[in-house]
């Protein structure tokens, strides 16, 4: 443990944390832009400057080690005036369209903005550098006038999901970010899974899906566990006028954190589907009673009664009906086949989005109850 | 969801072959890039995706290096002929008159002599003494003024400058063999003591030498001036081995040539000054980063290196002990930040020339992750010396606190500009009536920039500071030796304004403050150098120095705002009357 001083208060710390960590620890605060905790820090942004007693330059909490004796102080007079002027170089070159951002509200630049009361300046950078909506992915919509070069996105894309697709390009005022050698981000190996968006301080990357359908304060959020695999991973359903309207990262999971695929982040469009089905549906024929071969030969015999199949559907239509009638007739051709064929004439796969438990129980019915080993699961093949 | 459009190619066999030749090594993306470039005059997409995929590395990496580096480019060029664009050869091509716009001459040339080359606008080329310079693909050339691009296009390459005589009050040490050896002989070199400090070295201990080098108190070259000794200290008590040594041959700040003229003078000094480096610091393999302009000296450096193994004063067991040590020649490609040397590391190893985080600094985590001593060419030219003569002889040579002999290099308005070695402590009187001849056609002193591009401006009231690299505190920095003298007829406005136009070209883009605050510097700039100033500009010029010294990254950004406070303390005057549109 080490002695040090932050903001005149005698603190001990464990020696190899940085000055933001030991002043989170404490209740002490110190903005944040490109930091963040599941990412390496880099130290560009330099929003989260301390000034460390005897030392020449301010110094950016998030990269800077602890060390015994030393005095820190967050807020004094000069870090404020550097923090405030930081960010107005940044709004400078900053579209100034909160006001139908997709993102306000839940916007880092934003909050700093406000919290620093920083304006853009009167010289900020005019018109737009980049085109607007530059990439043609279908659910991850780049927007780089947006982008204050934080490089968060190259490091999640790097470091959570191991694609490496952002990178940045040229130098100094003209740097930018991009996706591979200058593509666009399919082409650059991207799949999709949206890890760059969830950790995008500003809207330069946000969700194409849902854009502008809803923002930060006129959605509920409901966490949920995605239901496509096993992983049990979780985020919060993004839900407007009881409909969800999009999926967010909740950095509380337990299993995943903020990271999600494809998937479980953009996956949701089932949900409100026309063609989704919330009802069971069975072939006409079976409801009536009758078996296939009946029917096969009933249109065989008589041409005619095409007429009168036509009138009341064709017995092979799919027709809604309630659970308990379905079930009823799977168990009926279930102990059907068993009894007439074998009990390893039939095999059971189960599926990656049922749970653990109804998973155990199909392989009980199938081991138990119909009598075969022949089980297994989607997310083996 | 299948994007059609993404179909399996293979590399392209060529792409494939070269990066074989490198080994496929991560490190030689650099390399790679620039040979695909020489092959096709061009780099791709295709081709940076190629190179990437066969050396195993991200695309982005690839195009980020493709577009970082001025050498580099993603637009078809033929021959490229970049025209020099620091302060001497500005100043020159002014000529007393208005001065010309680097973008009005590389336009002005591309009409002239477009359909055998590119001209483009580069900083800094290093060869002030030859101002205005140019770059004819590899080839240095100068002074070429602006009516004789077509003499360049004929291979005509200017005059070399000659540094033989030595001046009135010279001490030359690291300089004392130029003109007298053939610098492309090592029997010459042998014969006039080259390499005697290294046998002496290799007769005593690591320690001894490493003591030896310490006790001269040699202080680093490159401009911060911390001691060489302690640096090796550092390294050489770091227990991880293999650990390395690189020499900084990346001379991109603007009025710096002396690494250029020493490496070319007499290669031998620097190679035998890395080799006691590398015995000190128990070391066996160095690199020399030198920059993509040095094409020249690149291929000098490796014609001694390979002179110095077939004398068996390089390579496996030196003069038969069981000391090995083996150089390597890095080119870099166009970028002043990788004289900073995380950056310079970082562009070594293949990526972008960033700098990296300090802590942990380079002897501790440097090249490839070991201990690495980063040193300036002419720290490693001193160290012979040091060997040789014995470390209270340096300390004798000069009568300062500063011990030693430095390369100083004074430039623009005086009557013999050029390049001289003395002791410290030297004001800037004596820079200018003494070595350089007293002000040119008599006209007056205005101002000094002292250092570098990162340097002071400085008025004549700083005339008499004795100058080291401490009495930067008193207004005046040493940096890396240089001193542009400028009369009454440049205004520090407009110099200013070039030094911020090089700035925000050479940001590596890394931190806010800097890479918006050049750029916004130079805006206002250029703004008051036009005459279209606006009341709170000065004000402004003033908070961004601020920030970017108090914020910034790295000592780029750091060191930006050292021209502009001096020259705001000296010249205030002048920039409010710009402030207010006062015409001159």
């Amino acid at each position: 443990m080490i002695n040090l001083k932050i903001n005149g208060k005698e603190i001990q710390a464990e020696s190899g944390k940085t000055v933001l960590q030991v002043a989170k620890e404490h209740d002490i605060h110190i903005p944040t832009l490109c930091y963040h905790k599941d990412l390496n820090p880099t130290g560009n942004c330099r929003m989260c400057i301390v000034e460390v007693k005897g030392g020449r330059f301010l110094q950016a909490a998030c990269v800077t080690p602890v060390w015994e004796g030393m005095e820190i102080e967050t807020s004094s007079e000069k870090v404020m005036k550097d923090r405030k002027l930081t960010l107005e170089l940044m709004l400078a070159n900053h579209p100034v369209d909160c006001l139908i951002c997709d993102v306000s509200g839940e916007c880092e630049l934003q909050d700093l903005a406000y919290e620093y009361q920083a304006k853009v300046p009167d010289w900020g950078a005019k018109g737009t550098r980049y085109p607007v909506d530059s990439d043609p992915n279908p659910f991850i919509r780049v927007d780089m006038n947006k982008c204050i070069l934080c490089r968060r996105c190259e490091l999640a894309c790097a470091e959570i999901q191991g694609r490496d697709v952002w990178g940045v390009a040229k130098r100094g005022f003209e740097e930018v970010i991009v996706a591979g050698a200058g593509v666009p981000l399919l082409e650059a190996r991207c799949e999709s899974c949206g890890q760059c968006v969830a950790y995008c301080p500003t809207g330069a990357l946000s969700n194409k899906m849902n854009y502008g359908m809803g923002r930060a304060h006129q959605v509920k959020k409901v966490t949920t566990t995605c239901s496509y695999c096993g992983v049990g991973c979780q985020f919060d359903l993004l839900v407007k006028n009881n409909k969800v309207i999009g999926v967010s990262s909740n950095p509380d999971a337990p299993v995943n954190g903020m990271a999600l695929c494809v998937k479980g982040r953009y996956g949701y469009d089932f949900i409100h589907h026309p063609d989704r089905l919330t009802k069971p549906k069975v072939r006409r024929y079976l409801l009536e009673g009758k078996k296939k071969s009946d029917i096969r030969n009933s249109i065989v015999d008589s041409q005619k009664s095409k007429v009168e199949l036509s009138n009341f559907g064709s017995p092979w239509d799919w027709v809604e009906t309630e659970w308990d009638k379905a079930l009823d007739i799977i168990a009926d051709k279930l102990t059907d086949t068993r009894t007439n064929f074998g009990a390893d004439t039939m095999g059971f796969l189960t599926s990656a989005k049922c749970l653990n438990e109804e998973n155990y129980l199909m392989n009980k019915l199938a081991r138990q109850v119909i009598g075969t080993n022949n089980i297994d699961h989607c997310a083996r093949l | 969801m299948t994007n059609k459009k993404i179909i399996y190619r293979p590399i392209s066999p060529e792409i494939e072959e070269l990066a074989r030749e490198h080994g496929n090594e991560p490190e030689a993306a650099l390399e790679l890039l620039k040979e695909i470039q020489t092959h096709h005059s061009v780099l791709t997409p295709t081709s940076i995706t190629d190179a990437a995929r066969a050396l195993k590395l991200p695309p982005h990496q690839l195009y980020g290096m493709a577009t970082f580096y001025s050498m580099l480019s993603l637009e078809e060029r033929k021959k490229v002929l970049r025209v020099c664009d620091g302060p001497v050869c500005w100043l020159k091509r002014a000529n007393g008159q208005s001065p010309v716009n680097s973008d009005q001459l590389v336009s002005e040339w591309q009409n002239k002599i477009g359909g055998e080359f590119s001209v483009e606008r580069t900083s800094c080329l290093g060869l002030c003494d030859r101002a205005p310079a140019v770059l004819v693909e590899d080839e240095q050339a100068g002074p070429v003024e602006a009516n004789e691009a077509n003499k360049v296009c004929e291979g005509w390459r200017g005059v070399q400058t000659d540094f033989s005589e030595v001046r009135k009050g010279e001490v030359r040490v690291m300089t004392s063999l130029i003109g007298k050896i053939d610098p492309d002989s090592i029997e010459d070199a042998l014969a006039n003591g080259v390499y005697d400090g290294l046998k002496k070295a290799l007769q005593t201990d690591p320690g001894t030498v490493l003591s030896e080098v310490e006790s001269s108190g040699l202080q680093g070259r490159g401009g911060a001036g911390f001691p060489v000794g302690r640096k090796w200290r550092f390294v050489a008590s770091e227990k991880r081995t293999p650990r390395y040594i690189i020499c900084n041959a990346d001379e991109s700040e603007p009025l710096i040539f002396k690494d250029r003229v020493l490496i070319d003078t007499n290669p031998h000094q620097l190679i035998e000054g890395m080799t006691i480096a590398g015995y000190a610091c128990g070391a066996s393999e160095a690199w020399i980063y030198i920059r993509g302009e040095y094409e020249y000296q690149a291929r000098r450096l490796e014609k001694a290196i390979e002179q110095a193994k077939a004398k068996h004063l390089l390579g496996e067991n030196i003069s038969g002990t069981d000391f090995s040590f083996n150089i390597h020649v890095h080119r870099g490609a166009g970028a002043y930040i990788c004289g900073e040397e995380t950056a310079l590391i970082e562009s070594l190893e293949g990526k972008r020339g960033e700098p990296r985080l300090r802590p942990p600094y380079p002897p501790t985590y440097g090249f490839r992750g070991q201990p690495t001593t980063v040193n300036n060419v002419e720290s490693f030219c001193a160290v012979p010396h040091i060997l040789k003569n014995g470390a209270e002889w340096w300390k004798s040579l000069s009568t300062y606190a500063t011990p030693g002999t430095k390369m100083y290099m004074v430039l623009g308005h005086v009557k013999n500009p050029g390049l001289f070695e003395a002791p410290f402590g030297l004001t800037l009187r004596q820079i200018i009536e003494e070595f350089g001849g007293g002000m040119a056609d008599d006209s007056a002193f205005k101002f000094a920039l002292c250092g570098g591009a990162a340097g002071t401006i400085v008025d004549e009231s700083l005339l008499d500071v004795p100058i080291d690299f401490s009495s930067g505190q008193k207004g005046i920095s040493l940096g890396a030796g240089s001193f542009l003298i400028c009369d009454q007829s440049v205004s520090p406005v407009t110099m200013l304004r070039e030094l911020l136009h090089f700035f925000a070209i050479e940001s590596c883009g890394k931190c806010t403050p800097c890479r918006v605050g050049t750029w916004r510097s130079l805006e206002t700039l250029k703004h008051l150098a036009a005459g279209k100033g606006q009341k709170g500009d000065l004000d402004e010029l003033k908070t961004l120095a601020e920030l970017m010294q108090d914020s910034s990254f790295c000592g780029l950004g750091q060191s930006v705002a050292i021209p502009m406070k001096s020259a705001l303390t000296h010249f205030g005057a002048e920039f409010t009357k710009a402030e207010n549109n006062v015409q001159r």
